[in-house]
């Protein structure tokens, strides 16, 4: 292989895996290939876009966040915990004026960033293990604020956001659209950005450089929050409605949208781009196996497969680099 | 002692004989036709310069380098190693400068480390404690074998492993640095104990830089330099002066290199103190260290390896927190929270291993721009003034090849080293700690670092050069100071020194 395809096999791989599937899809379902289905498959990657813009940052620093999804669960639901609900729903809650109900789940899901940010940087809990706690915690905050019920009503703007559109196009799109170039510039253009990276890269040698590790990897996790809470409000409205264990499913979604992308596991090479082309392969796979004749069951373990293959190319390409470095 | 147990050791038979030992890494000669005789009973003392060949061959008779040239007889049988395995087998065990003990397991335990005493298949724990506590015993080594390892002294740790080692069958025995770690109570314990091993029949291999535990407990001494069996003589006759002048050679070998001669030293007691450090001591790391550090002069720091300088260099930079005494820059106490407070506080540090310290899988701009990527731009980063600082840099420090878009891992080490040394050269420090900065350099890229030192000291920085090479701070220091097991000894200012005084002194 090349030289320059070698180094580039990171960026490579995802993308020639998009292509084919596209190609796969497109030849075996008429209806696959449609402008309509393509905002489909852009609105269903979005809540779980969202999310991975976050959890970009927190891979490009070689640290996990598996907390992800009960943040965004917890948020959502403190979002409508302060939004006035129907007579029928039978759940304590505090009504709020929209703008402060938003304003509180903003600072919650900031402030679960940042109870990880300080367990992983100033305690020292490894960031699998610590985020793995605020996964139950997240769960718990759900099970405690709507006990088993579920609510409805989000504040309008939110519920704008989540479900409305404008003209063709979904604003949750358009939210996610923001998000990742946010996240782009912030990585690309800003000196937090290339901190985040040189920590990834080599932990040890940005902290003889002077840079403050443990602020960036603290930062890191409270975006990976913020990300979280966002996406999760986003998904309320969007659903409908706020219930425990809501976002499941997305934890799994971010974490493969990352790596299936192409960002190393082990911290410093990747970024948004790559995010952008797992999303897409994540969308089209789940929207494509729907518009063919597949059995459902079966649907659960090709994305098991598909998730195991990004794994082996992702730490391969890394063990290639190593291998070409010591030599 | 001395003059029983030389006798004796010279009519004992050879345990182990080592002729023609050739061994050499990639082209590099590391031993050359060495010849050597381990007796039995016998404490054998191994002195040499770091790189002389002892670490290597004591490597060949513990079976971690197999390939070799040469021949090897134990109790006059021909034996060539295939593995440490084959080697205990045979009865070599060794104890390293790191200890290789279980800190979270009991004495017991670590003793019977790997063959735990069973009955009927689940360890036999009395039995296990009752032996370790007769074997100690029989070593003279005083302590309880239910107490967890970790909680005892760094001593008497190292007694349980050597113990352990003996336990497990050795017959020859070696100790890599045994004494670096250790307060002089607790050099005379060890060396009870290896006499006490000696008596037994057993032999022991010491290797230390500290020349006069070596003389104090060895019955022959043997001396490498440059991968060459110098001399072995009786202990008892020869004493340090004579040692250091044959692990150095006087004059005759790489001249340029070997700084036998005297250097006048061109201190500045007059220069403004940049930094003063007063009563600094972290832990077992090092402690009542104080310095002034001045501008315009380089201050270099010389000790043995686990001396402790190492240490004193990551607490200089905000890395290791120490627990007592103050650092003060321009007569301001500074406290170090972390290295980003170090660097605001106008120090900047290189470390030993490069590795440690660069990015090799991003392109050489980035790497010189890390350290001052606030000072270029507060939010956004500004990548076309990197490229500019980095290309003044590359030209400055002759940095080869000068293309600032190359990805750091496709530089020579001494480039990659240059590079380090450029990313904190833009604005400069007030002080700047560099720990061994010409280590596994070739001359050429030696003198490029020494003329970089030179010309940044001459700018009046506060340059201190920390390393467990002599040479390393001899070109480079205007002053010396010698660190010891974590002390400070000596102080050379404003007068002649040479290798063999700070050998000497350390």
């Amino acid at each position: 292989m090349p030289a320059f395809l070698r180094s580039q096999m990171r960026n490579i791989a995802p993308f020639v895996t998009l292509i084919a599937l596209l190609v796969f899809f497109g030849v075996a379902s008429p209806s696959f290939a449609t402008l309509d289905n393509a905002a489909n498959i852009l609105t269903q990657i979005s809540v779980a876009g969202v999310i991975a813009v976050g959890l970009t940052f927190v891979i490009l620093c070689a640290e996990i966040d598996l907390s992800v999804a009960a943040v965004a669960n917890a948020t959502g639901i403190v979002v409508a915990y302060f939004t006035q609900q129907e007579n029928y729903v039978n759940i304590a809650n505090v009504p709020l004026p929209g703008i402060v109900a938003i304003g509180l789940a903003l600072l919650a899901c900031a402030f679960l960033g940042l109870v990880n940010a300080i367990g992983v940087t100033a305690i020292g809990i490894p960031s699998f293990i610590m985020t793995l706690a605020m996964m139950q915690i997240g769960a718990g905050i759900c099970a405690l604020l709507v006990r088993g019920q579920i609510a409805y009503a989000v504040p309008d703007f939110v519920a704008k956001m989540g479900a409305g559109s404008i003209g063709p196009i979904p604003w949750i799109v358009i939210v996610l659209a923001v998000f990742l170039l946010a996240g782009h510039i912030v990585l690309t253009y800003t000196r937090f950005g290339r901190y985040v990276y040189m920590t990834g890269g080599n932990r040890e040698a940005a902290e003889y450089s002077g840079v403050n590790v443990k602020l960036v990897l603290g930062a890191v996790m409270v975006i990976s929050g913020v990300c979280s809470g966002v996406a999760g409000m986003l998904g309320v409205a969007h659903f409908g409605s706020a219930q425990q264990n809501e976002f499941d499913g997305y934890l799994l979604d971010a974490i493969a949208a990352v790596v299936v992308g192409g960002t190393s596991l082990f911290g410093g090479r990747g970024g948004i781009g790559n995010t952008i082309i797992g999303l897409l392969i994540l969308g089209v796979l789940n929207n494509g196996l729907d518009h063919v004749e597949i059995d459902s069951f079966l649907k659960i373990l090709i994305r098991g497969l598909i998730l195991l293959v990004a794994l082996i190319i992702n730490v391969y390409v890394q063990a290639v680099r190593e291998s070409e470095q010591s030599n | 002692m001395s003059d029983a147990s030389s006798a004796a050791s010279g009519e004992t038979p050879a345990r182990l004989a080592m002729s023609g030992i050739s061994k050499s890494f990639g082209g590099v000669a590391a031993l050359r036709d060495v010849d050597f005789v381990l007796r039995a009973g016998e404490i054998h003392g191994l002195v040499g310069e770091n790189g002389a060949g002892k670490s290597t061959l004591m490597k060949i008779i513990a079976g971690v380098h197999t390939q070799y040239q040469g021949r090897m007889r134990l109790d006059g049988h021909p034996v060539h190693f295939r593995s440490t395995r084959d080697a205990l087998a045979a009865g070599i065990g060794m104890v390293h400068q790191e200890l290789s003990v279980v800190p979270d397991l009991s004495v017991a335990e670590n003793v019977y480390l790997g063959k735990q005493p069973t009955r009927g298949g689940i360890v036999d724990w009395r039995a296990m404690v009752e032996g370790a506590r007769e074997h100690l015993a029989s070593l003279g080594i005083d302590a309880d074998p239910r107490a967890r390892m970790g909680s005892l002294a760094i001593g008497l740790q190292q007694l349980i492993e050597l113990a352990r080692v003996l336990f497990s069958g050795a017959r020859i025995v070696i100790l890599d640095e045994p004494t670096s770690a250790l307060s002089p109570p607790e050099v005379q314990r060890l060396f009870e104990v290896l006499r006490g091993v000696k008596a037994s029949g057993r032999s022991i291999v010491f290797i230390s830089h500290f020349l006069d535990d070596v003389l104090a407990v060895s019955d022959t001494v043997t001396i490498f330099r440059n991968g060459r069996r110098i001399v072995s003589e009786p202990a008892a006759g020869v004493d340090k002066a004579w040692v250091i002048e044959r692990m150095i050679g006087r004059g005759h070998e790489e001249l340029e290199e070997s700084y036998t001669g005297n250097i006048t030293l061109d201190s500045k007691p007059q220069a403004p103190v940049v930094l003063a450090v007063r009563g600094l001591g972290a832990g077992r790391a090092f402690a009542d260290v104080s310095l002034d550090i001045r501008a315009g002069e380089v201050l270099g720091i010389y000790g043995f390896m686990g001396c402790g300088v190492i240490e004193l260099a990551r607490a200089l930079f905000g890395k290791l927190k120490p627990r007592t005494g103050t650092l003060a820059i321009d007569s301001k106490t500074v406290r170090l929270a972390n290295t980003a407070a170090a660097r605001r506080a106008g120090i900047a540090f290189v470390p030993e291993s490069r590795r440690s310290m660069l990015f090799y899988r991003e392109p050489v701009y980035k790497n010189m721009s890390i350290a001052v990527l606030g000072r270029i731009g507060r939010l956004w980063l500004r990548p076309s003034a990197e490229r500019d600082i980095a290309r003044r840099h590359a030209e400055a420090l002759s940095i080869r090849p000068p293309a600032v878009d190359t990805l750091l891992q496709s530089l020579s080490g001494g480039n990659q080293q240059k590079v380090a040394l450029a990313k904190w050269l833009t604005w400069p420090p007030k002080v700047l700690v560099l720990s061994e900065p010409t280590r596994g350099m070739d001359v050429g890229a030696k003198d490029d670092v020494v003329g970089i030192v030179r010309g940044l000291r001459d700018r009046g920085l506060a340059v201190v050069v920390m390393s467990t090479e002599p040479e390393t701070v001899l070109s480079l220091a205007d002053r010396i100071v010698v660190m010891k097991k974590g002390r400070i000894v000596r102080e050379f200012a404003g007068e002649a020194v040479s290798k063999d005084r700070l050998l000497e002194a350390a």
